[in-house]
């Protein structure tokens, strides 16, 4: 009986000790596409262990919504979100956000988009020809229709973007539609409509993100010496400031940006420059040894030089009293070689 | 022969050999973890059957000591074996029997915890929304076929299947994955980079632009490695598509189409996906006036859980976890400034055994020794007298 009871243990251990590991199974599984469910929270909300219904954000401009259109979860940025399901799993995405004055011309969001289409830039005559006029209740928006398919994109979810850009005085609103290019094209009458009927009016409080930082008009203090050679550019909304260097007919753009707050995570800024010169996309552990920084007299600037098939972009930013600052030089890249040097003194000199 | 077997595990000199190759192996281990790092000396020297030579490699291993699952399930053996064979019930013999009772829950618990613990990360940004944890310590090739509107199916294949090499081939994937290379640890450098002289180890995707180079593994606590690998894929039917390279380091899945669907590729830390979600609303580091020192920092998170129409705010700080559906989420740390709380997420079945454990055994101790303080003092009350 004793002798069967310990065999019966040796056995068990013998069974146990021959069980496959659980980090060398394969697993599958199954994940919904939905967005997550999600509750913004006031800042007085405190914890509390009651059960409360579930509720999901629908901050929307003030405009008939379509009844195809889901509603979606409200990120940062966005003060409103839809989804839009099609025939054969095609997808469109449709979102609204302001932002404030500092938001960036008509041709620089423009491009900007394109540029997530993996389409060339445009010049502002082209764009001349590409805008279409709309009257809405916000005052005339200007609205365009691009398409392009981003390499390794999924067609039922990209492959054209209709956006509109309506700018006043008090900030710059963005509506954009994109995805995929047949049921973008079915849409549009409806995001044209929905657009049409849009006040101009703050957005209602009550729905608003609160995680946006607050837009403020008072210029923030900078300084630094700008370099001999370089000219100072037509200023557009969104930069800051913005400079000119040209040398045997080639140009190179020197722009300076700042944002409250973080201004974003340095990965997603420095994949955006990178999609913008043809580059992929990196991780953070590729992109950390790629940083250098350069010491200015009161604040380190992190930089970083990135060369694409026809353009070179070197980038610096720096975060400080709840700003972040971005300055970059854009160009052919034997010019932004040649104004590479120029470019590190004028980092070096910057005070904030 | 049967006895002799029963004789050999049910003896004392078993138990003091495991104790003392018990003693070696944490020494050995201890001093290991100067080159190896806290968790790889884990890995070879606690959490193995063996300490095999050469530690790594797919080629010839030899075992040269006894891991630590080894010599824990040999004593919890042995313990059990001479419990059953020299078991007697005598109340003055029951408080050594609930000490042994407690060491026995305490050696089993440790098993359990080890074989079926997860722990894991949940790293949430202000306003992040999240429904799965992460373990930053092991890697998962995510092979996601994206063609369903409502759902992503997801083939997740762990990295010590990748560092077996070979073929793989799973019922869920109409095609062979074959690993060409894998990098325990690497590093990346983009192939137009002045002084890279290595050529891509991929043709397909962004990873056709990388090279890659092997590093060392990291050993610091706050370091892990850049796992990496060179993986080609090949349908049932027809030509191999190509070579890819998947790497943390790499940031946004790869994909491509095959068989009618469309399938997206990346190296990821390990998920673990839960039926709820957590969403960071606030996170405050309030640190000693006029010092950096942390004086208490908490996260107050909502929890949403449809199928229990759970939806509540909690607050998680130091030593006051949150509990929900058998996972425990701890306060572990932040980032960037404050903007990001991190989250230690823990499934352990059997994280009650070593409380349990510690009240039977000193239960059991209090009893013996009480048995015998009375005895002790009856025998003397007539001497006092």
């Amino acid at each position: 009986m004793r002798a069967a009871a310990v065999s019966l243990i040796i056995t068990t251990a013998i069974v146990l000790g021959a069980c496959e590991r659980k980090d060398e199974q394969i697993k599958v599984y199954r994940i919904a596409k939905a967005p997550l469910e999600s509750t913004p929270a006031p800042e007085a909300l405190m914890p509390t262990n009651a059960s409360s219904p579930s509720a999901l954000s629908t901050a929307a401009p003030t405009a008939l919504v379509p009844p195809n259109w889901e509603a979606q979860p409200l990120s940062q940025m966005r003060q409103a979100s839809f989804l839009v399901h099609g025939e054969n799993g095609a997808v469109a995405d449709i979102s609204f956000v302001v932002l404030g004055p500092a938001a960036g011309n008509l041709l620089d969001n423009v491009n900007r988009w394109l540029g997530q289409l993996v389409q060339a830039p445009i010049t502002e005559e082209k764009l001349k020809g590409m805008i279409q006029p709309l009257p809405t209740a916000r005052g005339e928006v200007a609205v365009v229709d691009l398409s392009g398919q981003p390499e390794n994109g999924d067609a039922t979810k990209d492959g054209r973007i209709v956006g509109a850009i309506a700018a006043d005085a008090n900030g710059t609103a963005f509506f954009k539609m994109r995805g995929n290019t047949t049921l973008v094209g079915a849409e549009k009458e409806n995001f044209l409509k929905w657009i049409a009927a849009s006040r101009a009016s703050a957005p209602d409080s009550s729905t608003a993100n609160t995680n946006v930082p607050p837009v403020t008009s008072d210029k923030p203090e900078i300084k630094w010496e700008v370099p001999a050679g370089w000219s100072p550019a037509p200023a557009s909304a969104m930069r800051y400031a913005s400079f000119a260097a040209e040398k045997n007919g080639e140009k190179a753009d020197i722009s300076v940006v700042t944002f409250p707050g973080e201004g974003g995570g340095d990965v997603e800024n420095v994949n955006r420059w990178r999609q913008q010169i043809g580059l992929p996309a990196i991780g953070a552990e590729l992109l950390k040894p790629m940083i250098t920084s350069v010491q200015a007299a009161d604040v380190r600037i992190d930089t970083i030089d990135m060369s694409g098939p026809s353009a070179r972009v070197l980038a610096g930013w720096a975060r400080q009293g709840g700003r972040a600052w971005f300055f970059k030089l854009t160009g052919p890249p034997n010019l932004v070689e040649k104004e590479k040097p120029k470019f590190v003194a004028f980092l070096q000199s910057i005070r904030l | 022969m049967l006895r002799k077997l029963i004789n050999v595990i049910t003896s004392l000199k078993l138990t003091i050999v495991c104790l003392v190759a018990a003693m070696a192996l944490i020494f050995a281990g201890t001093i290991s973890q100067v080159h190896l790092g806290i968790w790889e000396a884990q890995q070879r020297y606690f959490q193995s059957f063996f300490v095999w030579w050469p530690a790594e490699g797919n080629g010839f291993q030899i075992p040269i000591f006894p891991g630590g699952h080894l010599i824990g399930a040999v004593l919890l053996i042995n313990l059990l074996a001479a419990h059953a064979k020299r078991f007697q019930w005598a109340w003055r013999k029951f408080g050594i029997h609930l000490t042994h009772a407690g060491l026995i829950i305490m050696l089993a618990g440790g098993l359990f915890t080890d074989l079926f613990a997860v722990e894991s990360h949940m790293r949430l940004s202000t306003g992040d929304t999240k429904n799965y944890s992460e373990d930053p310590r092991r890697m998962e090739l995510a092979v996601i076929d994206t063609s369903n509107p409502e759902f992503d199916q997801v083939t997740a294949i762990p990295e010590a299947v990748l560092r077996r090499g070979g073929t793989i081939e799973h019922k869920s994937l109409p095609f062979r994955i074959v690993v060409r290379h894998y990098y325990q640890n690497s590093r990346l450098h983009m192939m137009n980079e002045s002084g890279v002289t290595l050529k891509s180890v991929a043709n397909q995707g962004p990873g056709a632009q990388v090279v890659v180079e092997p590093a060392p593994r990291a050993t610091g606590v706050n370091e892990r490695d850049l796992v990496t690998a060179a993986v080609e894929i090949i349908p049932a039917k027809g030509a191999s598509l190509g070579t890819w390279l998947a790497s943390d380091a790499l940031g946004a899945p790869q994909t491509f189409s095959t068989d009618g669907r469309t399938w997206q590729l990346v190296m990821r830390p390990a998920r673990y996906y839960k039926p709820y979600s957590v969403t960071l609303q606030k996170f405050t580091h309030e640190r000693y006036v006029g010092t950096d020192i942390p004086k208490n920092f908490a996260s107050t998170v909502t929890l949403i859980d449809p199928e229990r129409s759970v939806n509540r705010n909690v607050l998680v700080y130091m030593n006051h976890p949150l509990r929900y559906r058998g996972e425990t989420y701890y306060q572990a740390g932040f980032e960037k400034d404050d903007r990001t709380s991190i989250l230690q997420v823990v499934r352990n079945p059997s994280f009650i055994a070593p409380y349990v454990a510690c009240i039977v055994v000193a239960a059991g101790l209090l009893m013996q020794f009480g048995y015998h303080l009375v005895g002790f003092s009856r025998r003397r009350r007539p001497v006092m007298a």
